[in-house]
């Protein structure tokens, strides 16, 4: 799980650098893509085995969605756009903070 | 005479003050009622890897028959030409005429020299300017 | 050269050329991990290096030999050759490392994978090697190398806590992750105690023919330019602590590294880090292929300078041009450097007693020393340090690999 907080923290931080303009695009895009395939191979693994303390249907969900932002932001950046690419950001920070909450409750139950 | 240990994997220094090798190996001559003596400076090849294990010397022979200068014997200085030995040991031959740098001669003739850049304008002997 | 002139130029080149691969990643992943807990490591790995790097000089220095040179002559050929094959190995490995980063800096750069660049910068490398002279590399890439500055810089503009970073200057025991603590720790160890750079410095100084006049400039050089350059591994830590620490972002690749200084350096923190990585790297590699090619031509007596012309000491233009081709293989099939570097730095720390013991027995010589053998203190900083980082290598690299 920390991995993939790990991954998520970096999404939203390339998206932060890419925002105030201090990174080019196509690092910023092959970064934020990386990021989301990474999480894909990390969650893929953990869901094999669920943490028995969440419910793992709503962490898949969750997971997906915000793979799905970092996606989204991947290709905001190559369009440029740069009022969309921060609502997704936003939206982006919303589920890291729900991906936190079933982190603390797995360690918490450990 | 001279300690084996004291020869020994010290440096070669040939007439012209170059670097030839170091001594790989040492031919001893044990008589019957003299003590032994050192006969010859062995360089490279066998007598090299002999002494990490006898199957690294055989590689090193077959290396030899299929690559590189074709030498069939060991390279082989006489004691006689030792003039000083200390931390480097000092001869009074040619590194050319020993033998030693063969294998230098033949990577740079056949090898680096095919290279641009290697600067082969000088003589083609290895030693150094 | 004015022995001024020659000290400022030997700081210079040891601050410019301190930081690769392997003290950055590792420096960084310490910071990012476990905040400044590991600055210790730091500290304990560039000490032992100041000692070493002295000691490689006036060995050179005073016996006119290089360590290899006098190691096969003190030791025998055999030992020497198992020597060879274990540094021979783990430098082979740090060199993949080294050209992976030129490639990770020229890929974040450019978009374009590092795979591409295997060949080209293998090429480039090898050119400077075959037509370059030795100042022209020592001193160049140094020189070059100047750029990780920066990071010194950014760790200043985030406004550290200096009293909490103190205090990691203490050794602490982990809380949590405590495998992965002491693994980092080795890495840092491997990273900061180079057995290269020792043979690489000892060649030099043979080949710019120091005598024992050189000895108190060698000791500024080495205690000056080696400690300023830990404090450059120090600032990468104490950035990473600071920018990825409160984040919970790990260094699992080069792509997160790179963000290191783009918020302490708004306008250039991102082309600062690639240029670090890219001349740091290009610095290392240089070395690198260098000490591999040393190893073999000094210990089989060819010629080495690397001031002659190739023709001229073929033996070892054909040895280095061999190992750089093969170092970008793994490069080219795609192997991540970053990983690579990791397991090279903890291989480092496994195999420093391998380098480091027979140094201090040729070290304790009179016959190459003479009066100007170690004493006490040195001997007993050396000794201690690579025990700590072999017992933790042995330790913690196996526990690593099985929780992973």
């Amino acid at each position: 799980m920390d991995s993939i907080l790990s991954w998520i923290g970096t999404a939203g931080m390339t998206g932060e650098a890419w925002l105030r303009h201090t990174t080019p695009d196509k690092y910023s895009a092959q970064t934020l893509q990386l990021s989301s395939e990474t999480i894909l191979q990390i969650s893929t693994e953990l869901l094999k085995s669920p943490p028995p303390s969440v419910d793992s249907s709503a962490l898949d969900s969750t997971i997906t969605r915000t793979r799905q932002h970092i996606a989204e932001m991947a290709r905001l950046v190559q369009a440029k756009n740069s009022p969309a690419f921060a609502r997704q950001l936003d939206s982006l920070r919303a589920d890291q903070k729900i991906v936190k909450q079933f982190s603390d409750s797995i360690e918490a139950a450990q | 005479m001279k300690v084996v240990h004291d020869v020994l994997d010290k440096e070669l220094i040939d007439r012209d003050d170059e670097p030839i090798g170091r001594v790989d190996g040492l031919v001893m001559h044990v008589g019957e009622r003299s003590q032994p003596r050192i006969t010859h400076i062995a360089v490279g090849g066998t007598a090299l890897w002999e002494r990490v294990h006898p199957a690294f010397a055989r590689l090193s022979k077959r290396l030899a028959r299929i690559w590189g200068p074709k030498r069939t014997e060991q390279v082989r200085i006489p004691w006689s030409r030792v003039k000083t030995a200390g931390r480097d040991i000092k001869l009074d031959v040619e590194g050319k005429e020993t033998g030693a740098i063969d294998w230098e001669i033949w990577i740079s003739r056949h090898i680096i020299k095919r290279i641009p850049g290697a600067g082969g304008d000088e003589e083609d002997d290895g030693s150094q300017s | 050269m004015s022995k001024v002139l020659q000290i400022t130029l030997g700081i210079i080149t040891s601050i410019g050329g301190f930081l690769e691969i392997g003290s950055v990643i590792t420096a960084a992943q310490a910071g990012a991990g476990f905040g400044y807990k590991l600055l210790w490591a730091i500290l304990l790995g560039t000490l032992c290096l100041v000692f070493l790097v002295e000691m490689s000089g006036r060995l050179a220095a005073v016996s006119k030999h290089t360590i290899v040179e006098a190691t096969r002559a003190r030791f025998g050929f055999p030992f020497f050759f198992i020597v060879t094959i274990g540094m021979g190995i783990v430098a082979f490995l740090v060199l993949i490392a080294e050209l992976g980063g030129i490639g990770l800096a020229l890929q974040i750069l450019t978009g374009i994978g590092f795979p591409w660049w295997a060949v080209p910068v293998s090429i480039v490398v090898w050119l400077l090697m075959w037509k370059g002279s030795f100042s022209l590399i020592e001193n160049g890439a140094s020189l070059l190398g100047l750029v990780t500055i920066s990071f010194v810089v950014a760790a200043f503009k985030l406004h550290p806590d200096w009293s909490s970073a103190a205090h990691g200057l203490v050794p602490s025991l982990p809380g949590d992750d405590k495998a992965k603590y002491w693994f980092v720790a080795v890495s840092i160890l491997g990273a900061s105690i180079s057995p290269y750079l020792m043979y690489f410095y000892s060649s030099g100084a043979v080949e710019d023919e120091w005598d024992e006049t050189y000895i108190p400039i060698n000791r500024v050089i080495a205690g000056i330019g080696m400690t300023f350059g830990g404090f450059l591994s120090m600032a990468v830590l104490v950035g990473a602590a600071l920018f990825f620490y409160p984040k919970g972002i790990q260094i699992d690749k080069f792509e997160q590294a790179s963000l290191l200084m783009t918020s302490a350096l708004p306008k250039w923190g991102f082309f600062l880090f690639a240029l670090s990585m890219l001349f740091a790297c290009l610095g290392a590699a240089l070395e690198i292929s260098l000490a591999i090619a040393y190893f073999f031509a000094q210990g089989f007596g060819w010629n080495w300078s690397e001031d002659m012309n190739p023709s001229r000491d073929a033996r070892f233009a054909f040895t280095y041009t061999i190992i750089i081709l093969l170092a970008a293989v793994p490069l080219l099939l795609g192997i991540d450097p970053v990983k690579v570097t990791v397991i090279s730095m903890a291989l480092t720390s496994a195999t420093l007693p391998l380098a480091i013991v027979p140094f201090l027995f040729l070290m304790n010589d009179p016959v190459y020393l003479g009066d100007h053998r170690n004493g006490w203190l040195s001997n007993t900083v050396v000794s201690v340090v690579i025990l700590i980082s072999f017992v933790l290598a042995i330790i913690s690299i196996p526990l690593e690999f099985l929780g992973s």
